[in-house]
């Protein structure tokens, strides 16, 4: 299978949150009932931030200008990381990465450790204390191997979100930044080619990474890594169980383990790879 | 719409005012960005800074209310620069018309003006008549001697002088000329808050689709017309459209983004109280006693409108079937008739209020949430003797009663029903979207519990009261024992095919559906029961909707001629009313000769024998001699239902004078900077808007309603459904940081909103979105909140916006002034 990414235009973005709803709707994911159970934002960002329960939301920002604002919207999700920590995190092998890049997580597997909620540098994945798992978006897998869009992806009105093969979604985006450019968004800028070895998830910035809120140049040091051991000596049966993760992490820096899913057994295949 | 949503993509500039698109119609975007990914440049006025400015090129604030304003200065600006379609301009409006001498202008004040009953007489805007035209009923109107035919004395056409070098003083562009030179754009930008350099920025941008082969087209909901001058707000957009040259082109027209899936049907199917479906007037009991004196009076004497006999004659016979008779004028003593007064939505209200209305039947509607000044509905409805509420939940109408509705439940005699209804996924039928295309749907699921589809509720009560009305008599009981309802199945249940063919027409003596309304009569032959849909429902040999134009599903974008360019029709796809044409007034994207103004996308055009189409045309394009089609040449008929043949800069058919002028709202902080009339002289205030108004002093800021995309209407569909509570859970306010400093208000701080009508509460959203307008030199805030919530349910409740709107409607259709209106704010005492 060849690598696929989801593109995000922040210039053809409305912030209906369509996205928002469907992948609520699509991975059946519950929300409140009751409305004491929920706060009011101050925004028009709704919920504030991504929760077991919200795997996607639409960030909103105001900058004031003369006249009105620049609203900026931004898709906050997983972006899929080629380099992705939470994996390289992960003690038990429950995070993968798929063929085409998704990075998923196992729920069975999970032993809800919360170390890849440390790592990630987007601060995408979340525990849920009832389940002690963490969740996040998984690309809708099973739309997307079944040849379908992302379920946020195919209700997006406006083509702001647009999904397939990684190579054509990085063309088409450099090629709007520079359009973006020549029509007076001088900063526009392209975010996710490169990134943590690329990422499954391709923005068109359409104001700067800056002002839609994007991490510039995210990394994953190894101080992070020494920081994230530390909890991880307190845990003795996750580490047990979690061995080869362990031993997987303190080599995290020379090279790094490719998984791949392997649909026949229903398991995820790991090799090693020199960096 | 004149046109439809795929046609946004043709546009060159696309101004959307006093509408949400990107908000509240999610998917013009798409076809806003298509337009925007070829160039176009996308406009956004609005007194918020909301999702569309978001993704506007320009953006431009405006004071609620100030729309003429603006147009009118815009008018000025393109007279000014010369920037209009000066050969549309001559050939397909009325510019060149004389106008009587009976008309005038003055400080606000049209000619004709009544003060003692604040009503003008229209017939003081005429135009200076030429010759008058009598039918020729033995050639072109012969049919009125048909056998079967009502007899009535057919109209004469006063046609009019004109003057086509547009150098009389009379004329209509030299009146219109001189109206609005009055709105010079430091009046207009004094009036309605947005800084002159934005304005004229706007105007330069949007004037330059006056450029013949360029579009504009325009997006607008109820922030048009939700105004005590709403009809005027969208009939100025219309004259921008004219003289920019932008109407009846690809990429062009007014396009009414219509807030509900169906509103366009229901008001097709004429869901309101003045016409009848179709657009035809409601007959009134005094002008219309009988049949010929209604056909007499409202028939039109030129244009298409001539055949309305035909269609109202046909509507009949499909109404009471075999009962309707040329010996009992086709039972027109059965239609109800209008008795001089309004009855319209607040009206209605007011006399709930005296007890003249006792019974109410709300039919998906929710009052208690969506009326004007709706407290007062809510104490209105409280003295029915009975209500039933038909909805899909338990609305805050059904519930108007009880101790949520913060009433004692004790004081209240009201017996209220709630019918369960079914859904648009549990049920079949037809949707008319704004586009005027009207598409098939078919059930999904099953209704859950009792809940029925529409059509059988009505189906059971219609049969229930023929049976009771025959058992027991009553007043008139034959406009129900009389009454024509074979749409039944064989078990006895509606079934909503039929009702769809008798919609489009059939031939009385077969009961085989006509192909089309040109094939009516007047004579009793036909029955159809509304003519604009003729054609959507007509295979002779099958009842299945996929067999049906309505149901037609190919996605093929095709011209109708070859070399004609696709220009996004999609003639294969559903059926557009009237004849499947999507692009109405087509005629006139080609110029006199025939010649498109913009080839790239022509609709019609004239090879010097025949006219080679992309769209169905809008205009007699063929005729028939001998039983051949011999096309007719080029000739400048662009706007056929308008007995000109033109469209109108300068029209009589409005209560408020020929020219929009601006008024301020019902309510405002200040004096009309235009005239010495603040208010729309022609409006009716009815007696609880009266004690009710609220003034600067006590009121001083402007407020408007909006609705977001996260939630529809009352809330019903959506603040039940979790998913979308969650994405904007509590009903909020929105308030410029200016206004919350000088109030002392933070960000998510409880607030008192409060005029005369009300007064709620609702979470403070400090945003730069807004801000003050600086007014004739004044500092004036504006504040704006979503009318989104009430009462009912359990998972989002909050304040109801509509608690404070005033009930007083547009002097044309009493469309409520939802959307500019005088409120104090405060920050709520713990």
């Amino acid at each position: 299978m060849a690598e696929t990414a989801i593109k995000y235009d922040s210039s053809k973005c409305t912030a209906c949150k369509g996205c928002q709803v469907a992948c609520k709707q699509w991975n059946q994911l519950p929300s409140p009932l009751l409305a004491e159970e929920y706060e009011f934002t101050k925004s028009f960002q709704s919920p504030l931030d991504l929760s077991p329960n919200t795997w996607l939301i639409i960030n909103f920002s105001e900058v004031k200008q003369d006249i009105g604002i620049d609203w900026n919207f931004m898709r906050n999700s997983c972006f899929h990381c080629t380099e992705a920590a939470c994996e390289m995190a992960c003690p038990v092998g429950a995070i993968s990465h798929k063929d085409n890049g998704a990075v998923v997580i196992d729920e069975e597997k999970c032993i809800g450790c919360r170390y890849c909620v440390a790592s990630c540098p987007f601060s995408v994945p979340r525990w849920d204390e009832a389940r002690n798992k963490t969740f996040k978006c998984w690309q809708c897998f099973d739309r997307t191997s079944a040849g379908r869009a992302p379920a946020c992806v195919s209700t997006c009105p406006t083509g702001a979100l647009e999904f397939g093969d990684r190579d054509e979604m990085v063309a088409a985006a450099k090629e709007r930044v520079a359009e973006l450019k020549a029509a007076g968004f001088t900063k526009a800028e392209l975010y996710g080619e490169t990134e943590l070895g690329g990422l499954h998830t391709i923005v068109v910035a359409h104001r700067g990474l800056d002002a839609h809120g994007l991490k510039r140049d995210p990394k994953i040091g190894v101080t992070e890594f020494w920081q994230l051991l530390k909890p991880l000596g307190g845990i003795a049966a996750a580490a047990t169980v979690g061995g080869l993760g362990f031993s997987f992490l303190m080599s995290a820096k020379y090279k790094r383990g490719e998984f791949t899913y392997d649909e026949a057994t229903d398991t995820v295949v790991e090799k090693e790879v020199e960096k | 719409m004149t046109n439809h949503w795929i046609d946004f993509k043709n546009a060159d500039v696309v101004l959307a005012i006093g509408g949400n698109n990107a908000e509240n119609h999610p998917i013009s975007m798409k076809w806003v960005q298509e337009a925007k990914n070829n160039g176009a440049k996308y406009i956004v006025v609005d007194p918020r800074f909301n999702r569309s400015a978001a993704v506007a090129d320009i953006y431009g604030p405006l004071r609620s209310g100030t729309d003429i304003a603006f147009y009118g200065g815009l008018y000025n600006y393109i007279i000014q620069n010369k920037k209009y379609q000066e050969d549309y301009v001559k050939n397909y409006t009325n510019a060149p018309f004389l106008v009587a001498e009976s008309y005038s202008f003055s400080d606000g004040l049209f000619s004709g003006y009544d003060a003692s009953k604040g009503k003008y007489d229209a017939k003081q805007w005429a135009y200076q008549i030429a010759e008058e035209v009598v039918w020729d009923t033995a050639g072109a109107f012969a049919w009125v001697n048909k056998p079967g035919t009502p007899a009535f004395t057919p109209p004469v056409y006063k046609k009019a002088k004109t003057d086509p070098t547009l150098s009389d003083p009379r004329c209509v562009w030299n009146l219109m000329a001189e109206h609005y030179s009055r709105y010079t754009p430091e009046l207009v930008s004094s009036i309605t808050g947005m800084p002159q350099d934005r304005l004229l920025e706007i105007y330069e941008a949007y004037a330059a689709t006056g450029e013949p082969g360029k579009a504009g087209t325009i997006l607008y909901a109820m922030g048009q017309t939700q105004h005590t001058y709403g009809s005027q707000n969208v009939r100025a957009m219309a004259m921008l459209q004219m003289l920019l040259g932008n109407m009846g082109i690809a990429g062009g027209g007014v396009n009414a983004l219509r807030g509900e899936s169906n509103v366009q049907g229901s008001t097709d199917m004429a869901m309101l109280f003045h016409i009848i479906p179709g657009y035809n007037p409601t007959p009134a009991a005094a002008t219309h006693p009988t049949l010929g004196a209604y056909l007499g009076v409202t028939t039109v004497p030129n244009g298409y409108w001539t055949n309305r006999p035909k269609f109202i004659v046909s509507y009949l016979k499909e109404l009471y079937g075999d009962y309707a008779t040329l010996a009992n004028d086709y039972a027109y003593d059965m239609m109800p008739k209008l008795n001089g007064k309004n009855h319209s939505h607040i009206s209605m209200f007011e006399q709930m209020d005296t007890g003249s209305i006792e019974g109410l039947f709300l039919w998906g509607q929710n009052p208690a949430v969506g009326g004007p000044n709706c407290s007062q509905e809510r104490r209105a409805m409280a003295k029915l003797k009975w209500m039933v509420a038909v909805d899909l939940w338990e609305t805050e109408t059904a519930i108007f009663w009880s101790d949520k509705a913060n009433v004692d439940p004790a004081t209240i005699d009201t017996e209220v029903f709630l019918l369960p209804a079914a859904c648009h996924y549990e049920k079949m039928g037809e949707v008319a979207n704004s586009g005027r295309w009207i598409q098939w749907r078919y059930k999904a699921v099953e209704p859950p519990g009792d809940a029925k589809d529409d059509l059988e509720i009505a189906t059971e009560m219609v049969l229930k009261l023929k049976d009771l009305y025959e058992a027991e008599g009553g007043a008139n009981p034959e406009q129900i024992t009389k009454l024509s309802w074979d749409y039944l199945d064989a078990d006895g249940h509606a079934d909503v095919r039929l009702v769809a063919r008798a919609v489009n027409g059939y031939t009385v003596s077969d009961g085989k559906p006509v192909k089309n309304f040109t094939l009516l009569g007047a004579d009793g032959t036909t029955a159809c029961g509304n003519w604009i849909y003729s054609g959507y429902y007509n295979n002779v040999d099958s009842l299945e909707p996929q067999d049906q134009a309505t149901g037609a599903r190919n996605n093929e974008d095709k011209p109708l001629d070859d070399g004609m360019p696709a220009i996004g029709s999609y003639l294969g796809w559903s059926f557009a009313w009237p004849v499947n044409r999507r692009i109405i007034y087509n005629r006139a994207s080609a110029d006199a000769d025939g010649k498109p103004y913009n080839e790239a996308k022509a609709i019609v055009k004239w090879d010097g024998a025949k006219w080679l189409r992309s769209d169905v045309p809008d205009f007699g394009y063929t005729k028939v001699v001998d039983g051949e089609a011999v096309a007719i040449p080029p000739n400048k008929t662009a706007f056929m239902m308008n007995a000109e043949g033109v469209s109108r800069f300068f029209a009589s058919g409005n209560a408020d004078g020929p020219f929009p002028e601006h008024y301020e709202p019902f309510e405002s902080p200040v004096d009309n900077q235009m005239s010495s009339q603040n208010i729309n002289p022609a409006i009716t205030i009815v007696e609880s808007a009266a004690a009710t108004r609220g003034t600067p002093d006590k009121f001083p800021y402007v407020m408007t309603t909006f609705r977001l995309t996260e939630h529809w209407q009352t809330g019903q569909l959506t603040r039940n459904l979790p998913w979308l509570v969650e994405t904007m859970p509590k009903m909020f306010v929105e308030i410029s940081p200016t206004l919350a400093d000088e109030k002392g208000i933070v960000s998510g701080d409880n607030v008192v909103i409060q005029n005369n009508r009300g007064a709620i509460t609702a979470y403070a959203m400090v945003t730069d979105r807004l801000q003050p307008f600086t007014i004739g030199g004044k500092t004036v805030h504006q504040i704006a909140a979503p009318w989104h919530w009430g009462y009912g349910g359990t998972c989002a409740v909050g304040g109801i916006a509509n608690d404070l709107t005033p009930n007083v409607g547009d002097a044309n259709t009493m469309i409520p002034e939802y959307k500019a209106f005088l409120v104090d704010i405060r920050k709520q005492e713990v």
